[in-house]
């Protein structure tokens, strides 16, 4: 039964508007297995996941389920066939119990026209038990937690009898102690007989679970194998198309001193944690979701400012209680989530480059528009941003095109210190070494630069330093001499 | 804003610009068959320059708020407000017999109708804003508020009979050309350079564009929301000095029929209803179109009524219009 | 300690600080007024809220659904207007369902119209319905004129007097009946209540206000739901009105308008949220029962009824930000 092939993909083509999402996938998976789906940002893993689950109709290639051919399905079919979806939001409702948000889409399935809230209770408290899920089942979704919601929706998922489970980025919002509860569960459900398919592309927790690998690069199938087949090398070149490359950033030492962070502390965030910057130096801050990596960030900028520390910028003493107070002491934040944090999508290049600046254009009691454009064209010059004017929306440019709009609306407000929260998540390779590049030379001009992120090739590559952050604790500065594997082990303090 | 313009490569003329543009023509063209006579005629045209500037100024107030992603459903409310208290100043402070003392109560009058209008506004805002509560409930809130201390003060009825002076701000007219008509210009001229020229104006269009980006640029939301609904607030006291003067009288439920035509004005004029979009001048053109139309209406003797459903109508369709562009620019990208 | 902490909650729920205000304001109009306290006062409090009590019904469907109409008291309008005037134009027939029918089928066509332009053409719900009120409202005046009709058709008439009891005050003489038509809003509660909570077209609507595209993927018909909610609210506003004309003897153009203001304040005093998915029948009734209370008996505590309007914008601004504390304390209180 083990290797009794539950799904099969072949030769699965996809393209919207001319713009080919995916060119030629093949897929397998097993009954029982625990499948990891990988591949870089922009790789198709998404338009796949929708292939399967019937929500786009592939262009050509075909899809076997249980052996029997699917043609033309559409999400009802796919869940008629056991496959489940958990998306990144869960797609929960918020305003309803956990009990009913468990029960409801199986109501749904039956087609009943009225609730018995026995049966809801009952069907909730069995799928619980099943995935050894304990949550108030008469709490309202709101009140939970990322990880609980999480498993309201595996919860639904195995009660709509799920024979393929198919999780989207599971780990990207959980902590280490709940990524490994999750992956308790997932091994538990594997057990059932369930097969599970896995979109991640973090090479720990990929060894961590994984028993087969599909490795999509471009929207094209590149490698599939077990994951003993993989080795670090063999992963980075098929995710990448490139070998590792081993130049890691090593600026020229100094010893003129940009920043200085002692004891700062935030309550319920993070505790104690000091660090000194140089000349040249780029920061990595690193660590799983809840050790408090992004909330320094965060106090630095004065989202959510720090109750206790010292912060010394260029050697001066500044406290910081507000963005404003951030914004007066020229430190610049590239948030985490550019669509909806960073960027206003339907104003234009222009507004979005002086949106941080823009009382600086205040000139005889009127913002000067000509200064405003100039402005603009020198950002779109200098750190090549490829458009053709500062005139259009935001929201007609690629991930890393627009990524740099976010690093141009700080550096037009030329700032000494410049924090970036995940700076390139969701950029292509090519934008992505460019903007490490960009980092480097705003480096080397004396601006102190943090990159916070969970990247840890990344990280390794393009910091000199990096801090490692454990449950709100700072664990350890180390140099860039360490390779990732050792850095990933340290994350999870082993 | 330019940059509005140039949203799309080619830089073409605002659609709705345009469609407005083209009503005014059909509508024009229709009265020239129909009653050239009449409606061609200087009375004709100073009599609606008489009647549109207090619910073109009230329209800006409205668009000011929904670019920054709300909605003011308080004007109407704030009106009546602020008219009944300068005409109750106007009505106890100028003398029987004249003189310099006119002048100073109808400043007074007019000064407090601005400040208790913006203080309205600055109220909604702030509610809105530190509480995090929908603009749309705390303006339907303002507008039952701010009507009901005018219906409280004045205890029903209407105040009538104001001084000459004051009665002038609305129907006098220098050299044949109505007061009102630079009110409005002046008013139109300052929210121009407001939205266009000055930081607040643009702080405006980001909050509506995304309000959590504009935390993270470092804009100051909860003063901007304040800051945006006041100044809605101070169109809305001048629209009350505008429609207490023209009346010559002031109560709680004059205009009641404003919140329905200055957000179609507003929806017509191009203003999208989700914030962030929207121009100065399509609002005025918006404004002036209706006014045609309404004006029409009245020549060929029709009911105030059908004009009531015809914005009905107008509404729907230009939000179809608005729903289509959508659709339109989400297939080009 | 979680007892006891449940319990602080229960005791500072919304409803029940509702509860409190209402009795303070009672306590204090019964010192002021002795008279207050007599069956009297609720008789006339019932028949006050009759009323309310089924608009308001009618808007909580569809805020909970996660939209809003302001077009009810346009639509009621209408409904209550052309029955009449079809009746007096020698059009109609004397009969009770007739002028119900009639009123309802009005509601129906309106009720389409809502649907069709917040679910199929996903309009804005405030601008949508705000259109949909002029067209209703203007394209009655102009088609049929506005006159009052204060004598009722005698099929109505004896609706009118069927009365549930009659209370005589003993000092006055004075006769209070209470009318059957009470029993309307009664039952609407009660079948609303139970739809919303033991059907899953009343879950589906809450899953839609909650997260509309959450209710797409897990297979809800999100637009027929929606429309489900408009139409409802049209149908049942419409007999509402009827029931209006019957209690008052008045059927104009205008009667209702206006109406709207109280009417969202009363679901949102009663815990509805204007985002959606949020809302009871239970908390309605109480934002209900307060409003009019405030609305009937604010000359009781002193002030003058001039400043009703004004008080009850009062009462509404407090029962947002009400709501908003609340929200923001259960947020406090942490994830679990």
């Amino acid at each position: 039964m083990a290797n009794e092939v539950f799904l099969k993909l072949s030769g699965i083509k996809k393209s919207f508007g001319g713009v080919h999402a995916l060119r030629g996938v093949d897929l397998e998976i097993r009954r029982g297995e625990i499948h990891c789906l990988a591949g870089e940002n922009g790789c198709g893993k998404s338009t796949l996941i929708k292939a399967i689950s019937g929500v786009h109709e592939p262009d050509e290639g075909t899809i076997w389920i249980d052996g029997e051919e699917m043609k033309h399905m559409k999400p009802m079919d796919a869940i008629g066939k056991g496959i489940q979806v958990i998306y990144q939001d869960f797609a929960v409702f918020p305003n309803l119990t956990v009990a009913e948000n468990i029960a409801l889409n199986g109501e749904l399935k039956n087609k009943s026209k009225f609730v018995s809230w026995r049966d809801v209770h009952e069907v909730a408290a069995r799928a619980m038990s099943q995935v050894g899920a304990n949550i108030d089942p008469d709490v309202r979704l709101e009140r939970l937690s990322v990880a609980n919601k999480q498993l309201v929706a595996i919860c639904r998922a195995i009660v709509n009898d799920a024979k393929l489970l198919i999780l989207d980025e599971p780990t990207t919002a959980l902590t280490a102690r709940e990524v490994e509860k999750l992956w308790a569960i997932i091994r538990s459900l594997k057990e059932k007989g369930i097969a599970i398919m896995i979109v991640n592309h973090k090479l720990d927790e990929i060894y961590q679970i994984a028993d087969r690998l599909t490795i999509l690069r471009n929207g094209a199938y590149i490698s599939s194998g077990d994951i003993s087949e993989y080795d670090q090398a063999r992963f980075t070149r098929d995710m990448t198309g490139h070998d590792i490359v081993e130049d890691k950033y090593a600026p020229e030492k100094s010893s003129e001193e940009v920043l200085r962070v002692e004891h700062l502390s935030r309550k319920g965030s993070f505790e104690d944690v000091s660090f000194t910057m140089y000349r040249g130096d780029v920061l990595g801050i690193t660590g799983l979701l809840g050790s408090g990596r992004g909330e320094i960030g965060e106090a630095l900028f004065g989202l959510a400012p720090a109750d206790s520390g010292t912060i010394v910028l260029n050697g001066r003493t500044i406290t910081i209680k507000s963005v404003s107070d951030a914004i007066a002491n020229e430190i610049g934040y590239v948030p985490e989530d550019r669509l909806t944090q960073g960027l206003f999508m339907d104003r234009s290049i222009q507004d979005n480059t002086i949106a941080a600046s823009i009382r600086a254009y205040m000139k005889g009691g009127k913002l000067d528009e000509k200064g405003m454009e100039d402005a603009t064209n020198r950002w779109i010059k200098e750190i090549d941003i490829k458009a053709p004017s500062p005139k259009p929306a935001v929201r007609t440019l690629s991930g890393g095109n627009a990524q740099k709009v976010v690093i141009a609306k700080w550096l037009n407000t030329n700032p000494k210190l410049f924090i970036l929260d995940g700076p390139t998540v969701g950029v292509d390779i090519g934008a992505k070494a460019e903007i490490h590049a960009i980092l480097h030379d705003l480096a080397a001009k004396g601006i102190g630069i943090i990159v916070i992120s969970d990247d840890l090739p990344e990280l390794v590559q393009n910091c000199n330093r990096i801090l490692v952050m454990k449950d709100g604790r700072c664990t350890g500065i180390i140099d860039n001499s360490i390779d990732e594997v050792s850095l990933g082990k340290m994350l999870i303090g082993a | 804003m330019n940059n509005q313009k140039a949203g799309t490569a080619r830089r073409l003329p605002d659609t709705h610009i345009l469609t407005i543009i083209g009503l005014m023509a059909l509508v024009l063209i229709m009265m020239l068959f129909l009653q050239p006579g009449n409606y061609f005629s200087l009375k004709n045209a100073r009599s609606m320059i008489y009647q549109f500037p207090e619910y073109g100024i009230l329209a800006f107030g409205m668009m000011v708020c929904m670019i920054a992603g709300g909605i003011d459903l308080s004007l109407v409310g704030i009106m009546n407000f602020t008219g009944v208290i300068a005409a109750l100043i106007v009505k106890h402070m100028v003398p029987a017999e004249g003189g310099p003392m006119t002048a100073a109560a109808i400043i007074l009058a007019v000064a407090a109708a601005i400040v208790i209008g913006c203080a309205c506004g600055a109220f909604n805002g702030f509610i809105i804003g530190y509480f995090h509560i929908p603009a749309m409930l705390v303006t339907l809130c303002g507008l039952q508020l701010y009507t009901g201390l005018a219906y409280g003060i004045t205890g029903g009825p209407a105040i009538n009979g104001m001084c000459d002076a004051f009665k002038a701000i609305s129907n006098g007219s220098i050299a044949g050309i109505p007061y009102v008509l630079f009110i409005f210009i002046a008013v139109f001229l300052l929210v121009t350079f407001v939205m266009k020229s000055t930081v607040f104006g643009h702080e405006i269009y980001f909050l509506g564009s995304n309000a959590r980006a504009s935390r993270y640029s470092g804009i100051n939301t909860l003063k901007v929301t304040i800051m945006t609904h006041a100044f809605s607030g101070i169109l809305g006291g001048i629209s009350g000095i505008l429609i207490t003067s023209h009346l010559n009288s002031a109560k709680s439920s004059n205009g009641s029929t404003y919140t329905l035509l200055t957000l179609l004005i507003v929806v017509l004029g191009g203003v999208h209803p989700d914030g962030g979009k929207g121009k100065v001048l399509g609002v005025t053109l918006s404004t002036i179109l209706l006014q045609l139309i309404a004006n029409a209406f009245g020549l060929l003797h029709m009911d105030d009524n059908a004009k009531t459903f015809v914005n009905g109508c107008m509404l729907v369709a230009a939000l179809l219009l608005d729903v289509y562009l959508d659709k339109r620019a989400a297939k080009r990208n | 300690m979680e007892k006891k902490q449940k319990l602080l909650l229960g005791l500072t729920s919304t409803p029940m600080i509702l509860i409190y205000v209402m009795a303070v304001f009672c306590l204090i109009a019964a010192l002021r007024q002795p008279a207050f306290l007599s069956p009297a006062t609720l008789i006339n409090l019932c028949r006050a809220g009759i009323f309310t009590m089924c608009f308001a019904i009618c808007e909580m469907v569809v805020i909970i659904s996660g939209g809003i109409d302001v077009s009810f008291p346009a639509i009621g309008c209408v409904a209550m207007y052309v029955p009449m005037w079809l009746y007096n134009h020698d059009m109609g027939v004397d009969s009770v369902f007739f002028f119900f029918g009639v009123a309802m089928l009005i509601g129906l066509v309106f009720g389409i119209l809502n649907g069709v332009l917040v679910s199929f053409l996903k309009l804005p719900p405030l601008i949508a319905t705000l259109a949909t009120s002029s067209v209703a409202s203007g394209g009655l005046i102009m088609l049929l004129g506005t006159r009052e009709y204060t004598s009722l058709p005698p099929s109505l008439d004896a609706l009118y007097s069927v009365n549930l009891i009659t209370f005589t005050d003993p000092a006055t003489g004075f006769k209070y009946p209470l009318t059957i038509l009470i029993l309307v809003p009664v039952f609407l509660c009660i079948i609303v209540a139970l739809i919303m909570k033991y059907t899953m077209l009343g879950r589906g609507l809450y899953a839609i206000g909650g997260d509309k595209n959450a209710a797409r993927v897990a297979g809800f018909n999100v637009i027929v739901l929606q429309f489900i909610a408009y139409i409802f609210c049209s149908v049942m506003a419409s007999a509402t009105a009827m029931i209006y004309t019957t209690l008052m003897h008045s059927s104009t153009t205008t009667a209702l308008m206006g109406e709207e203001m109280i009417i969202i304040a009363a679901c949102v005093v009663g815990g509805c949220r204007l985002t959606g998915g949020h809302g009871s029948v239970g908390g309605t009734i109480l934002g209900v029962l307060l409003i009019t209370l405030v609305r009937n008996n604010l000359n009781m505590l002193g002030i003058p009824t001039s400043w009703q309007t004004f008080a009850v914008g009062l009462v509404l601004l407090l029962g947002a930000v009400l709501s908003s504390i609340q929200a923001r304390r259960i947020e406090k209180m942490g994830k679990i």
